[in-house]
Parts: structure tokens; sequence; C-alpha cells
């Protein structure tokens, strides 16, 4: 149960805790040395696959970044020169996904305003008739 | 047989040739025409061909193979946990750890419903048994993986979220072989 208690999201971690070793070590007496040595040959593979799994992570990771950047980039030059626009972006990084919104609506927002002054000016209007 | 019939390539490929090896190339030839059908969930296959790929081809398959089938099936069956949880970026490290330790640990604890592995006796070799601890451990570092990089990808979500001027909404989805948490991020 100790290394569940281990920092989950450690500054800087080691890449694999658990060894081959570890794994294998107390289960090992019922096998013949056939099958010991398939065991334990799995479990170094798995730690190569890992390995693997962990590089791509690191790549997605970095190439999530940048893509996030350019996101910024495209949405501030948009947000200067168009009134009304909507993107919407997917990001495989390492741990997952990230979805990011960016919305602006020029006319909905000039909408809003115009429904508000109506608003404002018929409690204004009913006052001064209910006052009259 | 959805389970086995969706291995990778390399794999299925050796299953269907242990397949013809033992029952012979006419119900391997069959196999073959029918599996896409078996897979998709279109056609059950019949009792007796259930049992040649998962009661007694398991004795012949080699030790990885085994594993590949067996990871299939942690995969299929293991609970899913799924979260959805509102954090801030200057908060996500006190909220977010107890729900990872939560689910990584699930991973370590769950095992293969009492019903396979009642009818998978193979599943209960000393062998096997030793597999599906290799792989709920590598399932548990696959998930440290996943989240070792945390850190710098909310590092790079601060960022769009300081920009404010063009109010971005972010939702990051962690996913974990046990389980989803889905994050929706905020800046204050």
């Amino acid at each position: 149960m100790d290394d569940q208690k281990q920092e989950l999201i450690p500054k800087k971690q080691s890449l694999f805790p658990i060894t081959a070793e570890d794994i294998v070590d107390n289960a090992l007496q019922n096998l013949d040395e056939k099958q010991a040595q398939r065991v334990t040959e799995k479990a170094a593979d798995e730690i190569v696959r890992l390995a693997v799994e962990k590089r791509k992570a690191e790549y997605r990771a970095g190439a999530a970044q940048e893509e996030m950047r350019n996101l910024i980039d495209n949405a501030n030059l948009l947000d200067e020169r168009v009134g009304d626009y909507s993107i919407q972006s997917s990001f495989e990084t390492a741990s997952g996904t990230t979805n990011v919104e960016i919305r602006k609506s020029r006319t909905s927002a000039a909408m809003m305003a115009l429904i508000v002054a109506a608003g404002v000016l018929i409690v204004l209007l009913v006052y001064l008739v209910l006052r009259g | 047989m959805r389970i086995l019939l969706g291995l990778n390539d390399e794999s299925l490929a050796e299953l269907l040739e242990l397949y013809k090896i033992e029952f012979g190339p006419g119900a391997a030839r069959y196999a073959r025409k029918t599996y896409r059908k078996w897979r998709s969930g279109e056609v059950a296959p019949v009792t007796e061909t259930f049992e040649r790929f998962l009661l007694r081809l398991p004795k012949v398959m080699t030790f990885d193979l085994k594993c590949e089938v067996l990871r299939r099936l942690m995969d299929e069956f293991s609970a899913k946990d799924n979260h959805k949880l509102t954090v801030y970026t200057d908060d996500w490290e006190e909220k977010l750890p107890p729900l990872v330790e939560q689910i990584v640990i699930k991973a370590n604890t769950s095992g293969l419903p009492r019903e396979v592995e009642r009818r998978l006796r193979w599943l209960a070799e000393d062998e096997t048994q030793l597999a599906q601890e290799i792989l709920r451990k590598s399932r548990i570092e696959q998930g440290r993986i996943a989240v070792s990089m945390l850190r710098e990808e909310m590092a790079a979500i601060e960022s769009v979220l300081a920009e404010k001027h063009l109010r971005p909404k972010v939702v990051h989805k962690l996913k974990f072989p046990c389980g989803t948490i889905t994050l929706n991020i905020k800046r204050r």
C-alpha cells in the first residue's frame, strides 16, 4: 500500500518505480523454470511498453502546448478583425483531452444592450403612468 | 468473443492460425468468414465456437497471446469511475490528487468478475495470475504516466485562460484505465 500513498503528481518522478523483480518475486515459486522465464520476460516487455507510452505522452503534451499557443494567436487575430466568431478546439495531451471554446458575438452583445435599455424604458414608463 | 476478436491484427492473426491448427481448416475458414459479425455483435457464436475460442484455445496459446487476451478482458470488465469536478488554476493541486488516488487504487484492486473467472478456468493458472498482476501494476503506472505531466499541461491551460478578453472555456478530460475525471477549469 505504501506505493499507493506516494505523491501522485510529483515534480520529478522516476520513470518506473516498480521493477519486473518487484512484480514477480512472490509468485515465482510455483512456476517451473520455463514459465518463470516467460513471466519475467513479459514483465520486462511491459516496462518497455510503458516507456514507449511515456515518450508518446510527452510528445502529445508538447504538441498540445504548441497548438494551444497557435489557438490563442488565431483567436486574438479574429478578435481584432471579426465581430462574431466561435472556435472550438480539442487537444490530445499526455493525460487526456483538452477542449477549448472561445466565442464572441457582437450582435448578441448589442441585442442584450437593446433589451436591457428597452426594459429600463418600460419600467420607467410604467412608473410614470402609475404616478400620473 | 467480441473481446477476443478485438485484439490487434497481429494477435488476431496468431489466434486464427492457432484455431486452424487445433480445429482444422474448415472451422478456421468459417471463423475467418464470420468473425466480423461476431466482432460487431451482429451474430452470436454457437456454444461450440465459444468454447473452442475461450476455453480450449487458451491451453495452446503462447503466454504473450494469453496476456493480450487478458489485457482485453481487464479493459472490458474493469469497473469504470467517471467524475466531474470544477477546479481553479490555483486550487487543482489540492482538489485533484484525492480523486486520482481513488482511481489509481481502484486499478490496483479491481479484478475480473467472478462469473468470468469461474467460466475461464485458465485464468486461475499461476502463470496467468502473475500476468494479471503484471498488467494491474502496468495500469497503475499508466495512470501515473498520465498525470506526471499534468503540471505542464495546466500551465498551458492557464496561459489560455489568462487571455481574459477572449473569455475562453476550458474542459479537460483525464483518462485512466479505470475511469475518467472531467475537469471544468476556471481562473480567478
